[in-house]
């Protein structure tokens, strides 16, 4: 058996898992100096095209289930290899920026929340290295950690955003789109980059076992782990007001308001800890994806890992060491807005049409083989 | 040759742990000097901090953690906390810093902008934290911890997190403070925090000083700047209208008794009408106060026996209306609203340059009080 094979609902509870990412840190300051108070309904939105999205491609996982084809496979039999290695490249890049952004969150965390000081790169490669140990066990390694520890997170995020609710005066959200229902559409689309997390499946597209339901426990996992990042959003605005765009690492600020902090230590920081293992599991999910990327660009050996492309991404994780996440947001993700837009959310619509058409693709080559064999044999036969 | 790749790998293995190992600069616990309360008064340099440190016994003979004050000086916040450091040999930590006061001499004179900024923007500094005044100096505040027999800064703050809300005294905290003073008319309060001397009846430590803190009072601020003081009936309107605190009493005569009434819940409501008039709703509920005998009291118990009469419940709504009426009053006439008619107005209507210029006494208010006894 493959050892990256997860069924649907290790995928469905990693994809809770890897929702809040980025969501929990960075990006609630961010929405807030777009759009003040409505930055949870820009939440909201985005999540309206992420399930739509994901709707269309868990058809494609159930249209796949028995030909087990890879992206790069439907791709390929569908728009051609060129275009193909195009769009594992544009997926490339994107998770090479997502991870560095998230690294980048994760090392301020540890060094002003919890005061711990150390330089780049000895944060990254320990990372990085286990990172590679997946790789070397297989995606079902990192499946199963998740399925493991998925208890004590879920707890640790739920005590983390309810905890302050008794001092979060709801009304400071009001009044509902004064910043202005256009503005608020148009946000959604300008930070979409932060959103689509189920993109990982594409990497796994021939090592997800279906057996019967596909879309009642992603969808419910979906739907759980966006109310919870909606939530955390209007509780973190609903608390800050103004102040909310100044506070780049909002999970380790929403904590802080739990009433007993005050006499009986600091819970949040242990909450907060347990929770970034989930941070963790993302940038270890995306960098599995960006090599499985560069492996089927370069069609490389997928029985060995290639230290080549390890080293690779390697060094795009130094490049937070001379590049900010400020300015890698305001360039390369706002120019390449709309060539990630057409992997996150053009690419998943056609994924069904794609995979039917490859499956069909698939099936001819395979009728004609077995005809073009016995003709061959035929004129061998009578010597022409 | 795979032996020697072998040896090679194992030999990067160990560098690259010991490089990591020692990348991580750590401080020991007994290395820090964990701030939980800070004073800010003036000086001939500019600010003066006291710090409450509390510093984890470094001795075997030592149990528990004791805390001490540290006063250092300088032209800023920033810098008086870093000579802290040098005074005390450990690196200041605020992440469990309680507490912060500011001194008589210090929020009467001067803007306070330039700290609350410093101490917000802060990443590890608790922006649930209390922020208040003082009647004298932060630091002869911070040095009363004799005479309560315990650290000042965990006695107010458990004052003023967990005590306060039953006995009707209103506080806030560094974030509610700091919104206060950047949005709509940018005005808020602090709560004055006074030291009362009592007598010494400890025949073996005459000398020593006792005593105990007052919280009541309340302090107006403008922009970071001091405005003016409630007076106690101000003090009590503000509770009243402040959904958070329970405890406020109200004394009334019926047949030559005296009956003391206690407000066990309430329910606060401010609306806007179409006319612009805030409506102010202030649902009262309580009973007559009898011994501490472990009664249930909130808005979610079964009904008892009325006490009170009509009449004493009219004499109840009349005083609270009064008192409401006064920090009304007081409003208007210094300009500031930390009662929330102008969020009123923003969250109807929205953020706009005419509602930060909306002056307090152009708001026209309905009151209205009821009581139930319950």
């Amino acid at each position: 058996m493959s050892k990256d094979r997860i069924s649907i609902n290790q995928y469905a509870l990693m994809y809770l898992l890897l929702i809040a990412g980025g969501k929990f840190l960075n990006l609630p300051s961010i929405l807030a100096a777009d759009v003040g108070h409505d930055s949870w309904l820009t939440i909201a939105f985005s999540f309206v095209w992420d399930a739509v999205c994901l709707v269309f491609l868990l058809w494609a996982i159930k249209i796949n289930k028995d030909s087990q084809l890879d992206l790069s496979a439907i791709l390929s039999k569908t728009v051609g290899k060129v275009v193909s290695k195009i769009v594992l490249v544009i997926f490339f890049v994107m998770f090479v920026v997502r991870t560095n952004i998230l690294l980048a969150a994760c090392y301020k965390m540890f060094a002003v929340t919890f005061d711990v000081s150390t330089n780049w790169i000895v944060f990254v490669l320990p990372v990085v290295a286990l990172s590679v140990l997946t790789l070397k066990l297989g995606f079902t390694s990192v499946a199963r950690a998740s399925q493991l520890l998925f208890g004590i997170i879920f707890i640790c995020v739920v005590s983390l955003l309810f905890s302050p609710i008794a001092q979060v005066e709801f009304g400071s959200l009001l009044p509902i789109g004064e910043a202005g229902w256009g503005k608020i559409f148009s946000t959604s689309f300008l930070r979409s980059f932060w959103f689509t997390d189920y993109v990982f499946i594409y990497l796994l597209l021939d090592n997800v076992k279906v057996k019967n339901k596909v879309f009642s426990p992603v969808l419910t996992a979906f739907a759980v782990g966006a109310v919870l990042t909606v939530a955390m959003n209007a509780i973190f605005v609903a608390l800050y007001g103004s102040l909310a765009s100044q506070f780049d690492l909002a999970m380790s600020k929403i904590g802080v308001h739990f009433v007993s902090n005050s006499s009986n230590g600091r819970w949040d920081w242990l909450t907060l800890s347990v929770w970034l293992i989930s941070v963790f599991i993302k940038i270890v999910v995306f960098f599995y994806c960006a090599y499985k990327c560069l492996e089927k660009i370069f069609e490389f050996n997928s029985d060995k890992i290639n230290f080549w492309a390890v080293g690779a991404i390697t060094l795009l994780y130094m490049l937070p060491m001379f590049i900010s996440t400020e300015i890698a947001l305001n360039t390369v993700v706002q120019y390449g807005l709309l060539v990630f837009a057409l992997v996150q959310y053009v690419l998943p619509i056609a994924m069904p049409f794609l995979t039917k058409a490859a499956q069909i693709k698939t099936a001819a080559e395979k009728g004609e083989q077995p005809q073009k064999a016995s003709a061959d044999k035929v004129k061998e036969k009578i010597g022409v | 040759m795979y032996n020697i790749k072998k040896v090679f790998i194992f030999i990067a293995v160990v560098v690259l742990i010991a490089l990591i190992a020692g990348s991580f600069v750590g401080e020991d616990l007994v290395g820090r000097a964990i701030i939980i309360g800070l004073g800010i008064d003036t000086c001939e340099e500019g600010v003066r901090v006291t710090a409450e440190i509390v510093s984890p016994a470094s001795s075997g003979e030592q149990i528990g953690t004791f805390s001490k004050t540290v006063s250092a000086d300088g032209k800023s916040l920033a810098t008086a906390i870093s000579r802290i450091a040098e005074l005390t040999g450990k690196e200041a930590s605020l992440g469990r810093c309680l507490i912060v006061i500011f001194g008589q001499n210090y929020y009467e004179q001067r803007d306070l902008s330039n700290e609350i900024e410093f101490l917000i923007m802060s990443d590890s500094f608790k922006e649930s934290s209390v922020i208040c005044c003082a009647e004298g100096s932060a630091e002869e505040m911070f040095n009363k911890g004799a005479a309560m027999s315990q650290g000042v800064s965990l006695t107010l703050s458990s004052m003023f997190k967990t005590q306060t809300k039953q006995t009707a005294i209103v506080t806030n905290t560094l974030l509610q403070y700091t919104l206060s003073q950047r949005s709509l008319l940018k005005t808020g309060y602090m709560n004055q925090v006074r030291f009362i001397p009592s007598n010494n009846v400890n025949t073996n430590e005459p000398d020593k000083a006792q005593g105990y803190f007052d919280l009541r009072n309340i302090a107006i601020f403008g922009e970071n700047k001091y405005m003016c003081m409630l007076s106690d009936a101000e003090i009590r309107g503000l509770a009243l209208l402040n959904a958070d605190v329970i405890g406020s009493t109200f004394v009334c005569t019926e047949d030559d008794k005296q009956l003391t009434v206690t407000i066990n819940s309430k329910n606060i409501g401010l609306s806007l009408n179409q006319d612009d008039t805030v409506k102010c709703k202030i649902e009262l509920m309580g009973k007559v106060v009898r011994t501490d005998s472990g009664e249930v009291e909130g808005p979610l118990v079964s009904q008892d026996t009325k006490d009170l009469s009509p009449q004493v419940i009219e004499d109840i709504v009349k005083q609270a209306t009064e008192d409401v009426n006064a920090l009304l009053e007081k409003q208007r006439e210094y300009n500031f609203d930390v009662v929330k008619l102008h969020e009123t107005f923003r969250r109807k209507n929205g953020d706009s340059k005419q509602l930060d210029e909306l002056a307090t006494a152009d708001i026209k208010v309905e009151l209205n009080v009821t009581f139930k006894e319950k």
